[in-house]
């Protein structure tokens, strides 16, 4: 249920209200934010499924080819999913951190197989400023949507509702 | 096997996510993705809800961008304050470039008038005291000034240097009730000196009484002092009264210069004569 409807908002604030902040051509990924949260605090088939469909929903409103997004979403929850057995400590920096790298994974990930499957030459080039650029931008955003990811899901638990 | 699978349900999903994203994205990339059967119900899903958010957004963008154009307009108002302020000290200086530069081209006429010898000064301060009219120029005997020398303005006589040091000197007005310069009325020829006072108007004294003097008649410098060139304007007739007794006429004169307003003069040669 929260997987849903954090879905939902992340997706809708995505596509809407973030666009808003003066920050040039860098959107905030949120999504990818909480993908990491699924992949650090609830690693589940659910989460799983859940970051697919985050990512194929970006694919569907953005992107030029269907699965792009879908697989680099999914390979970001893989990659937390595995190094989270070695993260024993949580706080807001080394969330930061993980979000940092989590969207590093992302920018390869898309680079690789843009290159693959799309034929587009240079990707690298241009576009390494703007991973790095995106990453920062997430990883600052990190610490709060996970503190109010919490606190939803906190509420939801109190108010005995199925997660 | 079957705990296996649930024992690593996460990680054989994620890789299953990861294998599947790749097969549509290799299927969508050759175009052999015919139907996409949850683009479209996302997309009507999200529908409503992006209507009404994109409306918030395009509310929001006009109230950003009013409060940037309100920014923008504050800070160009500021700017352009700013600007009117440098334009009008830039208007000032050329207008007082322009006055001084008159002033100079009537100095420089009148100098081609005066005899040789003659230079040019600026008033560097004026009189510390009521009771005496006089400025201090910023040429002295350094520069060619010397004691007694006539100073004047392009309008007319102005005074007498009376002190001296190197590099400045002391003018006395004829303003002040102990300068005394030799003058003549220009239409009758009478003879008089003009002098300061301390209550009033300037007066020219030893005017005889059967002197014909008028009001407004033009009074010139005689160059009889040996101070004045002859022929510099002083002032005008301001008032004449004769009275019932006495050798002489009061008369008042009406100074062309008026002392308080002079920046530049010309310090003319005392040893030249009249012309």
């Amino acid at each position: 249920m929260l997987f849903l409807l954090a879905g939902f908002l992340v997706v809708l604030l995505q596509t809407t209200f973030l666009h808003l902040l003066p920050l040039g051509p860098i959107v905030p990924d949120l999504i990818l934010v909480l993908c990491v949260y699924w992949g650090l605090n609830h690693p589940t088939v659910g989460a799983v499924l859940g970051s697919f469909l985050l990512g194929y929903s970006v694919d569907v409103f953005s992107s030029p080819v269907l699965g792009l997004n879908a697989f680099a979403m999914s390979l970001v929850f893989l990659a937390v999913y595995l190094s989270s057995r070695c993260i024993w400590i949580h706080n807001p920096l080394l969330s930061a951190a993980v979000v940092f790298c989590a969207s590093w994974v992302k920018g390869i990930a898309l680079i690789l197989v843009g290159t693959l499957f799309l034929a587009v030459d240079g990707l690298w080039m241009g576009v390494l400023k703007y991973i790095f650029l995106e990453a920062l931008v997430a990883a600052m955003l990190a610490p709060a949507v996970f503190s109010l990811l919490r606190h939803g899901q906190r509420y939801l638990e109190e108010a005995r509702m199925p997660f | 096997m079957l705990a296996f699978v649930r024992r690593n349900q996460v990680l054989l999903a994620s890789f299953l996510c990861v294998l599947f994203s790749l097969l549509i994205l290799s299927a969508a990339a050759r175009g052999r993705l015919q139907r996409d059967p949850i683009g479209p119900l996302l997309l009507e899903l999200m529908r409503p809800l992006q209507i009404g958010a994109q409306a918030t957004v395009a509310k929001l963008k006009e109230i950003q961008h009013r409060y940037g154009t309100f920014r923008g307009l504050a800070s160009e108002n500021d700017r352009l304050k700013g600007r009117i302020t440098e334009l009008e000290a830039e208007r000032n200086r050329l207008l007082e470039v322009e006055a001084t530069n008159r002033r100079f081209r009537e100095l420089l006429e009148l100098r081609s008038q005066l005899p040789s010898g003659s230079l040019t000064a600026t008033v560097i301060s004026n009189s510390a005291s009521t009771w005496f009219r006089s400025f201090v120029l910023d040429k002295g005997s350094a520069d060619g000034v010397l004691q007694g020398m006539a100073v004047v303005s392009p309008v007319g006589v102005a005074g007498q240097v009376v002190a001296v040091t190197s590099r400045s000197a002391k003018v006395l007005l004829v303003t002040d009730p102990h300068s005394g310069v030799d003058v003549i009325v220009q239409r009758s020829r009478a003879r008089g000196i003009v002098s300061g006072s301390l209550e009033g108007a300037p007066i020219m004294k030893y005017v005889k009484r059967s002197e014909d003097i008028q009001e407004g008649d033009r009074l010139i410098t005689s160059g009889l002092d040996g101070t004045f060139p002859k022929g510099l304007l002083v002032g005008t007739v301001a008032k004449v009264r004769k009275k019932s007794f006495g050798l002489f006429q009061y008369v008042e004169v009406s100074l062309a210069v008026d002392p308080s307003r002079i920046e530049e003069v010309l310090v003319v040669s005392a040893e030249t004569p009249s012309q």
